[in-house]
Formats: C-alpha cells, sequence, structure tokens
C-alpha cells in the first residue's frame, strides 16, 4: 500500500535539511576541527528570527537574508568569544564548549521568543500530482531555495580563491600557512559561510514544520550521522549522505514506523563505522 | 650581512628543548646542507626558520631583520619558501590549485606558466588532484609550490626522501639550479653525501646543536664526519 516514489520525494525534501546541516558540521569539522554541537541551535536562532522578520515585513526573501546573517553572526560571535580561545586544545574541549554555545543560544531565544510553538505565515496551498508524487508548491520552493544554497556554497568552495584557501586549510593547515594563507581570513569565512548555511537551513524547516525551541537540535543527530556517513571533512560526501538518510528514514517509517526514524539513522551509522570506517565517500588516498 | 643568520637558537615542541642552541648562517647565493642521525633536530630546525614550531628562543634574522615574531604567513611574505619532510602538497586540490593557493604572488597567471614550463610533468597533468600523484611529481609539484611566491631562500626537508635513486638525481640537479635564479637554498638531507656534493658549506646536527660544520669538500673529506655522521667513504 505503501508508495515508494511518495516516500522517496518526501525523504529528499527532508533529506535536504539534514544537507545543509551536515554540510555546516563537516566545513566546521574540516577547517576549525571539532565538531560543532551548536550548530542545531544555530538553525533554530535562523528560524525564529526569519519568523520575525517574516512576520513584520512579510516577505520571505527577507526573511531569508536576515537567517543567514543572523546564522552568520552568531557563528562568528562564538568563534571570537570561544572556539578561539580553545583552538590548539584537545576536540573535546572545543566540543564540550560548542554544546555550552548551544544552551546559550537555546536560553536567549527562549527568553526573546518564549517557548511555545510558532508557524511562518504562508498561505495553505494545495499540494499537486507530479509523475504521481504529492507535493505542495512550497515543497518545491523550499527545495528550490536549498538546491540554491548548496551550488552556491560549493560555487564559493571550487570557483572562488577565498574557498580555495578554505580547501587547503582544511587539507594541511601548516602547510597553508607557508604558502602564505591568512588563517583569520579562512575562519572568517568559515563561520560565515557555516554559520549562513545552518540559519538558512533552520528557517527552511520551520516553514515546512513548525518553529519551536527543539527544532534544530533534534537534527543534530541526523546532521553528524551524515557528516560521517559522508566522510567526515568531504562537503560533497555530507549533502549526498544527508540526501540519502533522508531517503533511508522516510522509506523505513512504512516498516518501523516514524518513532523509529532516528533508530534507523543510528543503525546507519553504526553500520557504516563497522563497515567503511571513512565514510561512505570517504577519500580513497590513506592518511599520512 | 647574511641571509641568513641563527644564533643559539633554542626550543621545541614544548616543555622539552630539541634545539639545544644551534648557530649557522647562510649567504646569498648558497646552498647550505644540514645533516646529522635521525631525531637530531634537522626537521625541527626547518620548522624553527619557517615558523612552525611553537616554542623558539634565541636570534633568527633574515635578511638583517629579527623574524622570530612572525607567523609563517608573514614569513614566507618575507621571502621565505618551504618544502616539508612529507605532506608537501594539499592532496585534494588539483595541481593548478596548489599553485594558485599561494599567497601574494604578484602576476599568478604569469608566475604559474613559468613554473609549468620548468615542471613540464605537472602542466600535462595540471587538473589532476595532487593526492593522486607519484612520488616524484608530487615532489616537483612541492617544489613548484614553494616557489611560486619567488622566495630569496628555500628550505628543503629531505626533498630526496620519497624518491627513485634515478629521481633523485634530478632533484639535485634541480637544487643546484636554485641560485642561477636567485633563491639560495637550506636542505637538510639523509643522503648527506649527495647533499654536500651540490652544497657550498655543510653543518651537522647531533642532539640539537651543531656537531660539525665547514666548507662542503671539507666535510666529505673529513674522516670523522665520515665516520659518524657521513655513513663510509664511498671508496672504502
Ligand atoms: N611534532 C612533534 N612533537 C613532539 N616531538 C617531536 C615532534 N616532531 C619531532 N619531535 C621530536 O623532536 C626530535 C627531533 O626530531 P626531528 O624531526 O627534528 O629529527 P630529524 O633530525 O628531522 O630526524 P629524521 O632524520 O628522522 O627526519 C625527536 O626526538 C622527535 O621525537
Ligand atoms: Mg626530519
Amino acid at each position: 500500500m505503501s508508495n515508494f516514489p511518495q516516500l522517496i520525494a518526501n525523504g529528499l525534501v527532508q533529506g535536504l535539511f539534514i544537507a545543509m546541516a551536515a554540510l555546516a558540521i563537516t566545513l566546521a569539522f574540516s577547517i576549525a576541527r571539532f565538531p560543532n554541537a551548536a550548530t542545531g541551535d544555530v538553525m533554530t536562532a535562523g528560524a525564529y528570527t526569519g519568523l520575525a522578520t517574516q512576520s513584520a515585513t512579510g516577505s520571505l526573501i527577507l526573511a531569508g537574508i536576515v537567517a543567514i546573517f543572523t546564522g552568520a553572526a552568531i557563528s562568528l560571535a562564538a568563534d571570537r568569544l570561544v572556539f578561539r580561545k580553545l583552538a590548539g586544545r584537545a576536540v573535546v574541549a572545543s566540543l564540550v564548549a560548542s554544546i555550552g554555545v548551544a544552551f546559550v543560544i537555546r536560553a536567549v531565544l527562549g527568553v526573546t521568543f518564549g517557548l511555545s510553538q510558532l508557524v511562518y505565515d504562508i498561505p495553505l496551498t494545495r499540494a499537486k500530482l507530479y509523475w504521481g508524487v504529492r507535493l505542495t508548491p512550497l515543497d518545491l520552493q523550499v527545495a528550490g531555495a536549498v538546491a540554491l544554497a548548496l551550488a552556491l556554497v560549493f560555487g564559493i568552495l571550487h570557483l572562488t580563491p577565498i574557498g580555495r584557501q578554505m580547501r587547503a586549510v582544511a587539507d594541511d593547515r601548516d602547510l597553508a600557512r607557508v604558502s602564505g594563507v591568512r588563517p583569520e581570513r579562512v575562519m572568517l569565512a568559515l563561520w560565515m559561510i557555516s554559520g549562513g548555511v545552518a540559519g538558512l537551513a533552520g528557517m527552511m524547516l520551520g516553514i515546512k514544520t513548525v518553529v519551536e525551541p527543539e527544532l534544530g537540535w533534534s537534527m543534530l543527530l541526523p546532521a553528524f550521522t551524515a557528516a560521517i556517513l559522508g566522510g567526515i571533512g568531504s562537503p560533497g560526501g555530507a549533502v549526498a549522505a544527508g540526501l540519502l538518510l533522508g531517503v533511508v528514514q522516510e522509506m523505513s517509517t512504512p516498516f518501523v514506523g516514524f518513532n523509529y526514524k532516528l533508530a534507523i539513522a543510528f543503525a546507519a551509522l553504526l553500520g557504516v563505522l563497522l563497515w567503511r570506517p571513512s565514510g561512505l565517500f570517504g577519500k580513497r588516498e590513506g592518511v599520512r | 650581512m647574511s641571509l641568513l643568520e641563527i644564533a643559539d637558537l633554542r626550543g621545541g615542541y614544548g616543555e622539552v628543548d630539541i634545539l639545544n642552541g644551534v648557530s649557522l648562517t647562510l649567504e646569498a647565493g648558497e646552498i647550505v646542507t644540514v645533516a646529522g642521525t635521525n631525531g637530531a633536530g634537522k626537521s625541527t630546525l626547518a620548522k624553527a626558520i619557517v615558523g612552525l614550531l611553537p616554542v623558539v628562543r634565541g636570534v633568527l634574522n633574515f635578511e638583517g631583520q629579527g623574524i622570530l615574531g612572525l607567523p609563517p604567513e608573514l614569513r614566507m611574505a618575507r621571502g621565505i619558501g618551504y618544502v616539508p619532510q612529507v605532506a608537501n602538497v594539499f592532496p585534494s586540490l588539483s595541481i593548478v590549485e596548489n599553485l594558485q593557493v599561494v599567497g601574494g604572488v604578484a602576476n599568478q597567471k604569469a608566475r604559474m606558466g613559468e613554473l609549468l614550463d620548468a615542471f613540464p610533468a605537472l602542466a600535462q597533468r595540471r587538473r589532476a588532484r595532487a593526492g593522486s600523484l607519484s612520488g616524484g611529481e608530487r615532489q616537483q609539484l612541492a617544489f613548484a609550490r614553494a616557489l611560486m611566491a619567488s622566495p630569496r631562500l628555500m628550505v628543503l626537508d629531505e626533498p630526496t626522501a620519497a624518491l627513485s635513486p634515478k629521481m633523485v638525481a634530478d632533484a639535485f640537479e634541480r637544487i643546484r639550479a636554485l641560485p642561477r635564479f636567485g633563491v639560495s637554498v637550506l636542505v637538510v638531507e639523509q643522503r648527506a653525501r649527495q647533499s654536500l656534493a651540490v652544497s657550498d658549506r655543510g653543518y651537522i646536527l647531533d642532539g640539537g646543536k651543531v656537531a660539525m660544520s665547514g666548507a662542503a669538500s671539507a666535510l666529505l673529506s673529513d674522516d670523522r664526519a665520515a665516520s659518524l655522521y657521513l655513513g663510509r667513504h664511498a671508496g672504502r
């Protein structure tokens, strides 16, 4: 009775959010070298400031811009105030600090916006059939916006000097420095991009679902899973794994039920860790 | 004024000093070999010069100015190029990107053209990821990358370690040619004899200190240097 094309389509839409969060995480991991647990709450912040902007101005475009800037600004501030001071120390120190940052962000959001669920004020549209798959125009718009954002990030990484410098630092920070790459500029770009992506992802997820304090936090596990599945530090892998994970989660719901989605993510993670420790799309060349 | 002047340099990676008072000079136009047994501190000295050693004290002057307080990227901007012992290219970047990423190059396109002409093996595979290159190609790319910003001093850490015997000779030829292009060379080598053969002078490190130094020819014919540090004489 289940309609597999429909589940795949739903999974891809869901996977786009995981993909964006995983991209934000994997970029930070490969350049700042720690798993940033604040990513989820940066998403939540984007969802709230986007919502506030939209209800004040009525413009979703403006809301998206504000969400991106919110994510970038929070991430830059967290770097300046916390992460930078822990650079060079054990990774666990930065990870724990990022959990602390996550709680601070959530507390500030709670005080500012309250704890109840909010929704974006968007006129309901009727779902249409596309090749037997039921999607709303909103689904398509959200997917289009996310795809555009992903394309933009990959364009920056691969076609601009700062993107090249970011990839160089991800490969080898010391070699980048002796090649004249200034780490401060790269870190600035990293947090702007990673934070901006997270902020926008949060807003998109908020549009698709509801805006509530746990919005981003609850995405953290699937996002980390996708980042690892994709081969930690590989942006393309993170996005591909995010989409795959979204589809796997959706496809499994007819069998295991909605509540076990996360368990599926975890099982996938464990399987890959045991079977292919460098991730599904891990780099071929070995460690040095 | 020496191009590079090092006096009583001490330091290491933390509490323990690996360098225990190294003194060394390098004149413009010279090739200088730094030899020594495994763990003598050769790579550590190279890192101290380029700015990658966490703890350093003493005198380190480049073109007459103290550079000990400068971070690696600014030392590079002053004219110091570096080819590390391992991990000397960006594996996920293409050959061209490995060269483009170098900062502060005045006319990037022209300079890249020059270097690709000088290393035809790289020019053929310019879009290939550096991680997919052979040991010899990788070494050439590492050289080209370090030369991109037209440095006046190249610090080379065991540039022949990963090479086949035939390519070793090529690499030393390339090093020998550098001063003609205005690039002086400090080369750390296990193959001390071959390296001294293309050098003007040499230093032998032992336990983080200079144990012997002198003209390359003098070191090559010195019995104590030979028996302790350079391996046996070829003929014996
Ligand atoms: N990153 C590091 N952290 C701590 N100690 C280090 C580090 N790198 C090297 N050492 C130590 O410093 C000492 C000197 O090492 P160094 O690499 O300078 O020797 P080397 O002369 O280059 O030897 P080799 O011929 O093996 O390359 C060694 O005792 C080594 O264990
Ligand atoms: Mg060494």
